[in-house]
């Protein structure tokens, strides 16, 4: 029943975005007002199809109906209720049937909050919008079908035990889709534009306000994802250049571009073309990453993900790519720039500049990842690029754009005297040698740590001093300090204030890094019960050794005490699980987390009859400032959504024909 | 039109497509062994039960069939048969030889017992042989000529067709 | 009689003891020759055991360094760089014995030969062409404006309104 209702419904969603592509698209040339109705009617019918497909699976596997396929390949009597509802996104064709369900909760948010502006480019984006949702949903329908019908077997393997391990699993998936598929509806802003052959001021805010959002979640889950790594796998990294991590990176890199882009587009009424580009290409980034991920083409530890429908999102990559060059090819230089540049030294240059290393990091990161197929393509050997490859490479350009974060926003708008170029770039310098003083104090010595503490000190300044300008102003001009807050701050200078938040975070996100890279210390402990071994500052003393049986699992538990000075810290509990039906046990490391670092046990060996362990210790610098910066980037993101007035800029005014749809489009 | 925005486009796309296209059909797992068309390393291991040393040069003079397995390893279970009945026809003539690594003399010694054994099998403590074979999972077959160089290998469990045919290119030299 | 043919059983026996305890693995001295360096100890041999490891794929790992992953192949490797380096091998022998008998898929830094250099290059490339862009496009952006200095520079929209609340205030 529930599989034949799935089925059903998946169909029409189908049948309906479709139908709806073809309604948009129609629309769109024949300028007609009931066709862009019948187009956002169709929409809306998707969205609810989807959404009701995912709750019927959903239902199935929270009763373990193991009629349906999917809930036979990953539900389990054993697991516990949260696993199940996360297990929807645990294997293929769960995630692609989410995927379809995020993709349309977004495409019915965009076209309810579009639905009485922006005639002129609403039918060929709900085309283009649609157009995407019936990929998806023949996904769904066809090779990745979750519905199927089968035999019920009385129970199930459960879904893979790695994703069973923590809490995180829950989140980190979900908040990648709301990502990655969000970038579909400034795709579809974007290709509107270019059909249209033009780009105006009009929808700058939906199509920036429709890439920040997604970009707010893309930014956690891929924080989320190192997090995760960090906490699960064991070998105390967060971040291995693995070709799945670099995959939820690249739309992250053109994202980012692009959004600064819009700052200058909004700013000079320049770079439409560019900015069209990067978000194309976010897009196009986010198909490819969903390829890397599911295809088996390349190695990953995400390769519990791979399955057989490669090829025909490989097939639907081409697609996207032949539409989205022919488009720019043929519609870019209709594109008109409304205005100029003032002088290179100065905001707008720095921009640019900005834009070129994000443009130069996702090149660097697609030509290290695709390489090595590549070179098997063409000379028949493999070889490796692995993280030493990556880390050479983009340490350099990170240095650079961390040096752009400081010089960019203390440069003025336009063309400055070398005067005023003086006084805006020279003080802050303050701030990169009482950072790197520090540094050096606290034992930094790797330069490039130390060139990371300079430029990001720099940064810290420019970006502090930047943030509060407003208030400072109007303190200074006899406001009240409430009234200079709530105005200055949090009302008019909402959005400079938050994209200074994001900043602001990002500084501290590259130090972390930085840090957490550099000053690492490890060292193998062997023990056994009752002994005490010391690492660095801390030391460690084996208390017990013991098994855990629980549902889907029996733990082997390592218990050690952590004191440092002779105060007992914590108690760890690293632990080897062996999973039922798996023949290897799996380790779960432990972390004693701290505002200075982290003190982290891996399990090497554990032997519950000798009672002794030996495990991996391992003391990271700063790491927990990561997971901490990259939220408060996030919510300076989400800050920047909530709706201010409009913004003075060099854009014409609307043109008259805005009025054949009978609203006037808001000039703004 | 843009023409550069056209070329520049279409060459990245074309380039792209075409790569992750001819991946598909590769197994990202398979690696090939740089070791094909060199001699093979010696080595003297000590066989499990008698304690005998055995060396890889004894047996110069005939072509070899090289076996790197364990007893967890679940493919290596399937092909032990193969292994067994193709010794049986082919040896002298030809010379088979297992290497066991990563594992527990005990079982080895059971599992010989259990499933049959026609041909020596040696330990290779602290897996130093097969880092030199360049062994990253097991089973892995090499397959060498008379002269002790090695002309195939093969990762994965052996039928007899696949060891036949892989054989064949070391009788030949 | 009896007692010399135990003697020459006891000889044989402890000849073929002492032949059994010679088990040899395939040295590395066979792939890269003797070693070139000098013999390292202590912290400074773990730390460069690390160094080494992490250039070093784990074959049966989804692309984890040797000095990371915790499977026993790995940690096989990584006591055989240990020892190599105890015996005086350098960076660079340790890594060519892998590549001879792993291939260059063990190498996790691809090497700067052949084709290989591209994967180096092209970003190189893609930054000179990059940079050789963005100049263009800003002198293209740049339309001939007066230059004179005392005109009104632009200024953050924001800071005007404040500005001007501020200027009414006083």
């Amino acid at each position: 029943m529930n599989a034949i209702l799935g089925r059903v419904l998946v169909l029409a969603a189908l049948l309906v975005s479709t139908g709806g592509a073809v309604i948009g698209f129609a629309a769109g040339r024949t300028r007609s007002q009931e066709g862009l109705k019948w187009a956002q009617r169709f929409a809306f019918a998707f969205a609810f199809l989807m959404i009701a497909a995912t709750a019927v699976m959903e239902y199935a596997l929270l009763t373990h109906d193991f009629s349906v396929s999917y809930v036979a390949h990953v539900g389990s009597l054993a697991t516990p209720t949260w696993v199940t509802v996360a297990s929807l996104w645990s294997s293929l064709e769960g995630s692609i049937l989410f995927w379809g369900c995020v993709l349309g909760i977004y495409v019915a948010i965009a076209t309810w909050l579009t639905r009485h502006d922006y005639h002129e480019y609403m039918p060929d984006a709900i085309g283009v919008w649609l157009a995407c949702a019936a990929f998806f949903s023949f996904l769904i329908a066809g090779p990745a079908n979750p519905f199927l019908s089968v035999a019920a077997a009385p129970d199930g393997p459960g879904p893979n035990p790695l994703l069973q391990n923590h809490i995180l699993m829950v989140i980190h998936p979900p908040f990648l889709y709301l990502g990655y598929v969000g970038m579909t509806i400034p795709f579809g802003f974007a290709c509107a534009a270019l059909i249209k052959g033009r780009l105006g001021h009009a929808l700058l805010k939906p199509m920036r306000e429709s890439l920040m959002l997604p970009w707010v979640f893309l930014t956690i889950a891929i924080m989320l994802g190192g997090w995760w790594a960090y906490e699960v796998l064991g070998w105390g990294g967060y971040w291995a250049w693995d070709p799945v991590e670099n995959a939820s990176l690249l739309p992250w890199l053109t994202a980012t571009a692009a959004l600064h882009s819009m700052v200058v587009l909004e700013r000079r009424g320049v770079l439409k073309g560019w900015t069209v580009t990067l978000i194309q290409a976010t897009f196009l980034l986010t198909i490819l990453g969903t390829f890397m991920t599911r295809s088996g083409v390349f190695n990953s530890v995400h390769s519990f993900t791979q399955s057989a429908i490669g090829p025909t999102i490989l097939a639907f990559l081409a697609a996207a790519l032949i539409f989205s060059i022919a488009l720019l090819a043929m519609r870019i230089d209709l594109l008109e720039a409304e205005g100029n540049f003032e002088g290179a030294v100065s905001r707008e240059g720095m921009f640019l500049f900005n834009n070129l290393m994000f443009v130069i990091l996702t090149f660097t990161v697609l030509i290290g990842t695709t390489f090595p197929l590549l070179v098997e393509a063409v000379k028949g050997k493999q070889m490796s690029v692995g993280r030493p490859y990556f880390d050479s490479m983009v340490v350099p350009v990170g240095a650079v754009l961390l040096f752009l974060l400081g010089v960019g926003p203390a440069l003025p708008w336009g063309r400055a005297t070398k005067e005023k170029i003086r006084r805006a770039l020279l003080p802050p310098i303050a701030g990169a040698v009482v950072l790197l003083a520090a540094g050096y104090a606290f034992g930094v010595r790797n330069p490039w740590t130390l060139l990371t503490l300079a430029f990001g000190g720099y940064a810290a300044q420019v970006t502090l001093s930047q943030m509060w300008m407003p208030l400072v102003k109007r303190l200074r001009g006899g406001d009240s300090f409430s009234k200079a807050f709530f105005d200055g701050q949090l009302g008019r200078g909402r959005r400079r204030f938050a994209s200074y938040i994001v900043h602001a975070g990002a500084v501290v996100v590259f130090i972390a890094i930085a840090i957490s890279s550099t000053m690492r210390y490890t060292q193998e402990v062997h023990f056994a019960k009752g002994q005490t071994v010391n690492v660095g500052a801390y030391s460690l003393t084996l208390l017990n050794v013991f098994d855990r049986p629980e549902p889907n699992r029996v733990a082997t538990v390592a218990q050690i005490a952590v004191a440092k000075n002779g105060v007992q810290k914590a108690v760890l509990e690293p632990r080897m699980n062996q999973y039922l039906g798996m023949r290897e046990p799996i380790g779960t490391p432990d972390v004693y987390s701290t505002i200075g670092g982290d003190f982290y046990l891996s399990v090497m060996n554990i032997d519950p009859a000798g009672q002794s362990v030996a495990v991996n210790a391992i003391i990271t610098p700063f790491v927990g400032w990561i997971w901490i910066a990259v939220v408060v980037m996030g919510l300076g993101g989400l800050m920047a959504l909530i709706p201010v007035r409009p913004v003075a800029t060099a854009f014409k005014p609307v043109p008259a024909d805005a009025k054949q749809y009978g609203k006037e489009v808001v000039a703004g | 039109m843009n023409r550069t925005v056209l070329l520049v486009g279409v060459f990245i796309a074309a380039a792209l497509v075409v790569v992750l296209f001819f991946g598909l059909g590769k197994d990202p797992q398979a690696i090939d062994s740089p070791l094909i068309g060199r001699p093979a390393p010696n080595f003297a291991l000590r066989e499990v039960g008698t304690g005998r040393t055995i060396s890889l040069d004894e047996f110069k003079g005939r072509p070899v069939v090289l076996n790197f397995w364990a007893t967890w390893c679940g493919p290596c279970w399937e092909e032990h048969p193969t292994l067994v009945a193709n010794a049986r026809a082919m040896q002298p003539g030809v010379q088979f030889l297992g290497v066991v690594f990563q594992d527990n003399e005990d079982k080895i010694q059971k599992f010989l017992r259990d499933r049959g054994h026609a041909y020596p099998t040696v330990v290779d403590d602290a897996g130093k042989t097969a880092i030199a074979y360049g062994v990253g999972g097991v089973p892995e077959t090499f397959f060498l000529d008379k002269t002790g160089k090695v002309v195939a290998k093969y990762t994965g469990p052996l039928d007899t067709g696949l060891l036949q045919a892989n054989l064949q290119k070391a009788v030949q030299q | 009689m009896k007692n010399l043919a135990v003697l020459a059983l006891c000889i044989v026996a402890t000849i073929s003891i002492g032949a059994q305890t010679t088990t040899q693995a395939p040295d590395a001295q066979m792939f890269v020759g003797p070693p070139q360096g000098q013999p390292i100890t202590g912290d400074v041999l773990d730390a460069k055991t690390a160094e080494v490891s992490a250039l070093l794929r784990c074959p049966v790992c989804q692309g984890m360094s040797v000095a990371d992953s915790p499977s026993e192949m790995a940690v096989n490797m990584k006591h055989q760089v240990h020892a190599l380096l105890a015996r005086g091998y350098t960076q660079e022998q340790i890594l060519q014995y892998f590549e001879r008998s792993y291939g260059q898929f063990v190498l996790l830094k691809p090497k700067f030969q052949g084709v290989n250099t591209l994967v180096w290059v092209l970003p190189i490339l893609a930054i000179a062409i990059g940079v050789v862009v963005v100049v263009s496009k800003m002198k293209k952006l740049e339309q001939p404006a007066p230059t004179t200095d005392d005109r009104e520079p632009i200024t953050d929209p924001y800071l005007d309104e404040v500005r001007q609340l501020v200027g009414d205030k006083k």
